[in-house]
């Protein structure tokens, strides 16, 4: 062993590797933003309540196939509220609720309030494009909540279906595009409101208040008004039960009907909660990148 | 001189009814250029034009020969930017913050923590890259915006008022680190209200006022100003006779005399002077001015 060291400076070395330009950096927002909502290298408490969620939305479903493998008595869509895959979303979809309530806010307000929208002004990307990468990651972990726990149901009745694993496979593929249907109708329906609060909000916990307000409250106002008669036409106002709509379109995918739903009560289809997920969609996303573009 | 980095054409912005920058032509050389202007000058509003976000009002720019506004993307791709206000998310360590710029500019993933290893070192953050940046003191704060701006390797970086709210250890520091960009290669554009930083880092010069160039030159042609001080031994007077037989305008205080010389070199003058006169001499200086002196000197500055 020596007893004298020697340091090498090896000074500034300039990249002289790839540089991936726009692709690139796209696929890096969406990675920070899949980060971002569920904690990941963040501090302990910013994980809590997503990765809690995501226990509430797949730990049933784990469950319900554990019980159908141990208990052969046990028949999931008959023995529980949840256990086929539409009744799946009567849990899902409150708990859809919550998780973009907080996953809006944190994808866009951060980076705006924190001065951090300049770093990606410098950066070979437009307003659009980083308005569509976090829209992908909040659809990448959203379509984790909603799809990882059919597919484990989907997969894991198969396996112990009487009729043979690939033959209720191949029996059962209608409910892939119905959850596929049923799931993108959720993230946009759910998706949409959080950007237009998360593009004006300011602060995390007002935003997501804010929206728990809108998604949770919309369903009694509209029942409200539009069971009133109040004025002409007031049974339109069920069309603004906003949080109900996806299950209008999972309703028309699984070829049944909800009990409790103000938007089909007061008599329109699912063609109707279709138009107005698209229409907030499109009115959120219009807004959203014509302030986003005077920002960076 | 040296290639242009950045160039404008009669170029304008305006917020509403107020105007931030008036027809402005600019030819910027490669190296360290110093954007000089009091608040309200049009600095950060030329350096969010020439990064696309805002869009200008008449005029064209360019930087590395693209057309701001059609290439901007392109152009992003090749420069960095150092905010005046803070840009740094909080919740998020250094390190992991200065992969993810990284990565935004397009660095493969490995390569960026690489990167951002080696820039962290560079500006001093290396032991507390794991820290949260909401942790970090404002001296600290300034470098780790520094690092973002240049961990991708851009061949200009952008510094609106990069010693703003440092104090002068950390302001020493921080124009150390700006003024060894231009070793490493690094085209820098450092707009700042403090003159005496720019003096001290760069080697160009653009003079803002109102949204109007002053003075756009080389700092060394701006501050030399052709006039010699020298101290002399004993008595100056037969120096000083010898210095206006040869065509110069003398000043004396004292010992000491300020020699200026129109149409020739003031040091041959005074060379010839001490020899003819056998005057002895303690000390021979330029005299030079200062970015604010001749920033005062401008009427329309003043």
């Amino acid at each position: 062993m020596t007893d004298r060291g020697v340091v090498y400076d090896l000074g500034y070395v300039p990249h002289e590797g790839a540089r991936l330009g726009k692709p690139g950096a796209v696929r890096a927002t969406i990675k920070d933003g899949v980060r971002r909502v569920l904690g990941l290298r963040r501090r302990a408490r910013k994980k809590v309540l997503p990765w809690i969620l995501f226990g509430i939305a797949l730990i049933p479903a784990i469950v319900f196939v554990g019980l159908a493998f141990f208990l052969t008595s046990f028949v999931p869509e008959a023995d529980s509220p949840f256990g086929g895959h539409a009744d799946y979303y009567d849990l899902a979809g409150p708990v859809m609720v919550i998780f973009t309530a907080l996953a809006g806010p944190e994808l866009l307000i951060p980076d705006r309030e924190e001065g951090v929208l300049a770093v990606y002004s410098s950066r070979p990307m437009r307003a659009s494009d980083y308005l569509l990468a976090r829209g992908a990651a909040l659809a990448i972990v959203i379509a984790g909540f909603l799809v990882l726990p059919q597919l484990l149901m989907y997969i894991g009745f198969a396996a112990i279906d009487s009729d043979g694993f690939v033959q209720t496979l191949l029996s059962d593929w209608p409910n892939l595009w119905r959850i596929a249907v049923t799931s993108v109708a959720f993230l946009v329906g759910y998706g949409a409101p959080a950007l237009f609060v998360s593009v004006y909000a300011k602060r995390l916990a007002p935003a997501t208040g804010t929206l728990l307000g809108i998604l949770v409250g919309s369903t009694g106002l509209a029942a409200a008004l539009s069971e009133s008669g109040a004025f002409a036409g007031s049974r339109y106002a069920a069309l603004l039960a906003i949080a109900q709509h996806p299950f209008a379109l999972r309703d028309w995918a699984f070829d049944q009907s909800s009990v409790d739903s103000v938007v089909a009560d007061a008599g329109f289809g699912p063609v109707w909660s279709l138009a107005m997920i698209l229409g907030i969609a499109v009115i959120a996303g219009g807004l959203a990148l014509r302030r986003y573009r005077r920002l960076m | 001189m040296s290639a242009s980095i950045i160039a404008t054409e009669s170029l304008g912005h305006a917020y509403g009814d107020i105007v931030a920058l008036h027809h402005l032509d600019l030819d910027v050389p490669e190296g360290r250029v110093g954007l000089v202007g009091a608040n309200g000058a049009g600095k950060t509003t030329l350096i969010k034009i020439l990064l696309g976000i805002l869009t200008p009002t008449v005029g064209a720019a360019s930087v590395f020969g693209k057309s701001v506004g059609d290439e901007t993307l392109d152009i992003r791709g090749r420069v960095g930017y150092m905010p005046e206000d803070s840009c740094l998310p909080l919740a998020q360590t250094a390190a992991d913050f200065t992969i993810y710029a990284a990565e935004l500019a397009g660095i493969p993933p490995r390569d960026a923590r690489q990167r951002a290893s080696d820039v962290l070192t560079l500006v001093g953050l290396y032991e507390e890259r794991f820290r949260y940046l909401g942790e970090y003191s404002t001296g600290m704060k300034q470098r780790a915006m520094l690092a973002q701006a240049i961990v991708h390797d851009p061949a200009l970086v952008f510094l609106d008022e990069p010693t703003a709210g440092l104090d002068p250890e950390g302001r020493e520091e921080m124009l150390d680190l700006i003024g060894r960009l231009g070793e490493f290669g690094i085209n820098v554009l450092a707009s700042s209200h403090v003159l005496t930083d720019i003096e001290q880092t760069c080697d160009w010069v653009v003079m803002l006022d109102g949204g109007r160039v002053l003075r756009s030159g080389p700092i060394s042609g701006l501050t030399e100003t052709g006039v010699v001080e020298v101290e002399v031994l004993g008595d100056p007077a037969a120096f000083e006779r010898r210095l206006v037989e040869a065509g110069a305008s003398v000043e004396r205080h004292g010992r000491t005399l300020v020699v200026r010389l129109d149409g020739g070199d003031p040091f041959d003058a005074v060379r010839d002077a001490l020899a003819d006169s056998g005057t002895g001499m303690r000390r021979l200086d330029t005299r030079s001015t200062t970015l604010e002196d001749i920033f005062l000197e401008v009427p329309e500055a003043r």
